[in-house]
């Protein structure tokens, strides 16, 4: 029997069979009404309703909603398509790109916002791939490549020293770790492609700026001894292919943001790392950098600058001799620390602890000819364009 | 795939395509089998062997069933149909649960014993699928129905996308006959299986995943916090709502995509948070399951026909095999336990109280009761552990030893006006349908209201996090 029906207004509708008694009107019986006996093909009922006619109009006002959306993104909020965002999947096509990489950067989110992977192409003809993730523990990573049988290129190593030798657990980025294995599924490839693709033509398509997140940031501290949405951390970057991460302008431009950031990081504050901690980090680290060796592959350890009021508490919780400069000795790496490097001093930090976008490039210019003099993996191009200065974070 | 994604979206406006293309029947049978296997490949395709076995165990099983001349035989077949359904389950599902288990009792007799380490996936949807076909031999076994005429008929029923990885569990004798004759769904039709496909998302990526599943997790995922009275019930009572949003959400969506084209899906949710009393939550909620555990457990355990002792007996080892049935672990059993010890409660108090007739403000005050109690329950189905269990029934009973506020304000009034709203309307709904409730709305309001749950389906975005049942 074909199930096409007619509308009419004065009989409900139904796509398969009729009424069953026994019920009060408006209500239709269930499989738990017909105890132990084969159930029957159910009754679905359609109201009477201009549905076709509605379900356009719905459409058109939907379309009409969606694009005012869109516009309120990009003017009032300062969305941009081709911001597609990072996710647990995106980041397991990197690590799975890595595994045969020349070059790779595993980190915090410091080494993935303030490198610039074009400049770093355009200075060497390599272009790294980039396995950072936000606010995640370098170390772990670093133990994960150790185990990683494929990998045998450089690996570039940033860190955020208290977070590498205070931060027990990985991190934000245990759940793509986690999910690495799973995240190569037929379903998630596609997704992560349509995602990318209707990303690169809307704006309002920021995970930050969902719904949900939108609301619940009203609150700003309502309840006293919580932690409310004004603690987390916000949008702060604009993710370009290949996870190319750089500081969203808004946060240079607006005092409220940029206020609302450096409070989430609450001046990266803490108790002093105990030396036995450090150097039991130290230790570990110093295994897996061997086990990287004897495969053929090498580590270099980079330290992205932070700002003064963030940097004083890092230096508390761990100074540079017993943190950094101990870690270079103990596992006889080399390393570059943004202190040393002269074109990389007094740049632009608006939150205090990452590069806005255009010193990110003067950084990244500035540690790879250093990482060049370091490794004899890279080389600096014949055509290299000339070395950037503090000046060019504006210019850029 | 889940409903809920990019991949879906083009997936399903591809199947409607080809359903509504100048193809025979048979060859948009077959089609929509393809897309079938396609939908869950995507997830894993090594696992569509599960699938296969699955059907054609069955299927012959049927067969051999109808064609034995002794009893003896057709035992066997169902049997062997049962064992194979369920050592499936059991192998993929419980394998882990009961080698955890055979450690525990071997070590705590002095046996110590270190299992190989137990790496096995669990396949999406085996628990829906492994019951939909054993209700197939087990119908015919029982000789409610017949087997089905046409092999194409009986997989495609199997593999029947829209309900195939978390329900609504179909009988065969739902959807076969429905494979027969041609289909294909009226304009009206298409339109309505949007708007219910609509009020799904709304219900999954909206309230479930955007604005409850944080606050479930800010009391239940904060380890090493003690929750006080006010956020242990908020956070329960956000899950009441999200477990319900994620799951009506996913059967909702799943009746809208089968009535795009052209096929009817039973009923899976009749706003059980309304119910007065645990029998009739247990009509209104995961109706699918709780009718399957009814005619193929509880009935044949003995049911209501052979004294109390042996009721209230049936009663229990039906909640506790359906607790389990959610998941390997002791504390879905706990939850089945609950809910059979509030039937069984409940069963005493009519017997005791048989004249009873209660006014409306007594149905209310009861189906308030029913939903407290029901969140109870939902403790310890949201837990990891009964640790985790007994922090929150601590914190919910106020025997927490200095609490912490843990969930802020502003997501905390949100999520109990929903929950609110999800209570409020269920309680008013209780005795219609929400097609009968849409007939009767003026369709400029319904029109707006449809465009508003779209819209914020829109601009919240899902992030494709699978539906809750999917682990189940």
């Amino acid at each position: 029997m074909p199930s096409s029906i007619s509308p009419s207004k004065a009989r409900r509708h139904e796509i398969h069979g009729t009424h069953e008694g026994a019920l009060p009107p408006g209500l239709r019986k269930t499989a738990s009404d017909r105890p132990g006996q084969a159930q029957p093909v159910p009754t679905r009922d359609i109201p009477a309703q201009p549905w076709a006619k509605m379900g356009i109009a719905v459409f058109l006002a939907v379309a009409l909603m969606v694009s005012l959306w869109e516009y309120q993104a990009r003017t009032a909020i300062g969305l941009r398509p081709g911001d597609i965002g990072d996710s647990p999947q995106a980041w397991a096509e990197a690590r799975r790109a890595a595994d045969h990489a020349t070059v790779a950067i595993i980190g915090d989110s410091r080494i993935l916002f303030d490198t610039d992977q074009q400049r770093f192409q355009a200075l060497t003809g390599v272009r790294p791939v980039q396995v950072s993730h936000v606010g995640t523990n370098a170390r772990m990573l670093l133990d994960g490549f150790a185990d990683d049988p494929n990998f045998r290129g450089l690996l570039i190593v940033g860190l955020a020293d208290t977070m590498y030798f205070g931060m027990p657990v990985m991190g934000l980025g245990q759940t793509a770790v986690d999910n690495y294995s799973k995240n190569g599924k037929p379903s998630q490839l596609s997704g992560l492609w349509l995602d990318r693709q209707l990303q690169r033509f809307l704006a309002f398509m920021d995970n930050e700026y969902r719904l949900s997140r939108m609301v619940n940031e009203v609150d700003t501290g309502w309840r006293k001894g919580v932690d409310s949405p004004y603690e987390d951390v916000w949008k702060i970057s604009v993710t370009y292919p290949g996870r190319q991460y750089v500081m969203w302008d808004r946060i240079e431009t607006d005092p409220y943001l940029r206020a609302h950031a450096r409070h989430a990081w609450d001046g990266f504050k803490g108790k002093p790392i105990p030396p036995p901690l450090a150097n039991a980090v130290i230790a570990r680290s110093a295994e897996a950098i061997r086990r990287i060796r004897a495969r053929g592959g090498d580590v270099i350890f980079v330290r992205p600058p932070s700002a003064p009021p963030i940097r004083v508490n890092e230096e508390q919780r761990i100074a540079k001799a017993r943190g950094w400069d101990a870690l270079l000795v103990g596992t006889r790496a080399a390393g570059i620390h943004a202190d040393d490097l002269a074109q990389a001093q007094k740049l632009n930090l608006p939150e205090w602890s990452h590069l806005s976008g255009k010193c990110a490039t003067v950084f990244t210019d500035a540690y790879v000819r250093r990482l060049v003099q370091l490794s004899p993996r890279l080389h600096l191009r014949a055509d290299a364009p000339p070395p950037l200065t503090r000046a060019d974070c504006v210019s850029l | 795939m889940i409903f809920n994604s990019l991949t879906f979206i083009v997936f399903f406006a591809v199947v409607l395509a080809m359903h509504n293309a100048p193809f025979s029947w048979h060859q948009k049978k077959i089609n929509l089998m393809i897309a079938s296997y396609l939908f869950y490949a995507a997830w894993n395709p090594p696992f569509v062997i599960l699938l296969w076995v699955s059907t054609v165990v069955d299927w012959w099983a049927a067969q051999w069933m109808v064609r034995a001349k002794r009893e003896h035989t057709r035992r066997v077949w169902m049997l062997i149909s049962v064992v194979v359904n369920l050592g499936m389950l059991g192998y993929f599902k419980y394998g882990g649960f009961l080698m955890d288990n055979f450690v525990s009792v071997a070590s705590s007799i002095g046996i110590v014993y270190q299992p190989p380490k137990w790496d096995i996936i669990l396949p999406v949807g085996i628990s829906f699928y492994t019951f939909a076909t054993l209700s197939y031999t087990l119908d015919v076994y029982l000789r409610r129905s017949a087997p089905a005429g046409s092999f194409l008929n009986y997989a495609l029923f199997v593999t029947f996308f829209p309900h195939l990885v978390a329900g609504p569990i179909m009988r065969p004798t739902e959807l076969v006959p429905q494979f027969e004759t041609p289909r294909r769904a009226h304009s009206n039709q298409i339109f309505f299986g949007l708007a219910l496909l609509t009020l799904g998302m709304f219900q999954k990526v909206v309230l479930a995943d955007g604005f409850l599943g944080p606050v479930v997790e800010s009391v239940y995922d904060a380890h090493g916090s003690v929750p006080g009275m006010l956020d242990s019930w908020v956070a329960t009572l956000a899950f009441a709502g999200q477990i319900f949003c994620d799951f009506a959400g996913y059967s909702t969506s799943a009746i809208g995509v089968a009535l795009c084209l052209g096929f009817a899906m039973p009923d899976n949710f009749r706003f059980p948070y309304g119910a007065v009393g645990f029998s009739d939550f247990w009509r209104r909620w995961h109706i699918t399951l709780s009718s399957w555990l009814r005619d193929y457990l509880y009935i044949p355990l003995g049911g209501n026909k052979h004294g109390p002792a042996r009721t209230y007996a049936a009663l229990m080892g039906t909640m506790l095999l359906g607790g389990l049935w959610h998941g390997a672990n002791w504390t879905f059993v706990v939850w089945g336990g609950l809910h059979g010890l509030y039937l069984s409660v409940e069963r005493w108090l009519k017997t005791r109280f048989k004249g009873f007739t209660p006014g409306r403000v007594t149905l209310l005050a009861l189906a308030a009761l029913t939903f407290v109690l029901v969140n109870v329950t939902w403790v310890f189905f949201r837990a990891k552990t009964f640790g985790g269990a007994a922090l929150v029934l601590k914190g919910m009973s106020g025997l927490a030893v200095k609490p912490e506020p843990l969930i802020p304000a502003g997501p905390m009034i949100i999520a109990l006006a929903i929950v609110g709203a999800i209570f409020g309307t269920h309680v008013a709904m209780r005795n219609t349908t929400l097609e009968a409730v849409l007939e009767r709305t003026p369709a400029l309001v319904l029109g707006s209201a449809w465009a508003v749950l779209l819209f914020a389906v829109i601009i919240e975005q899902g992030q494709g996090n699978a539906f809750i049942y999917f682990a189940f």
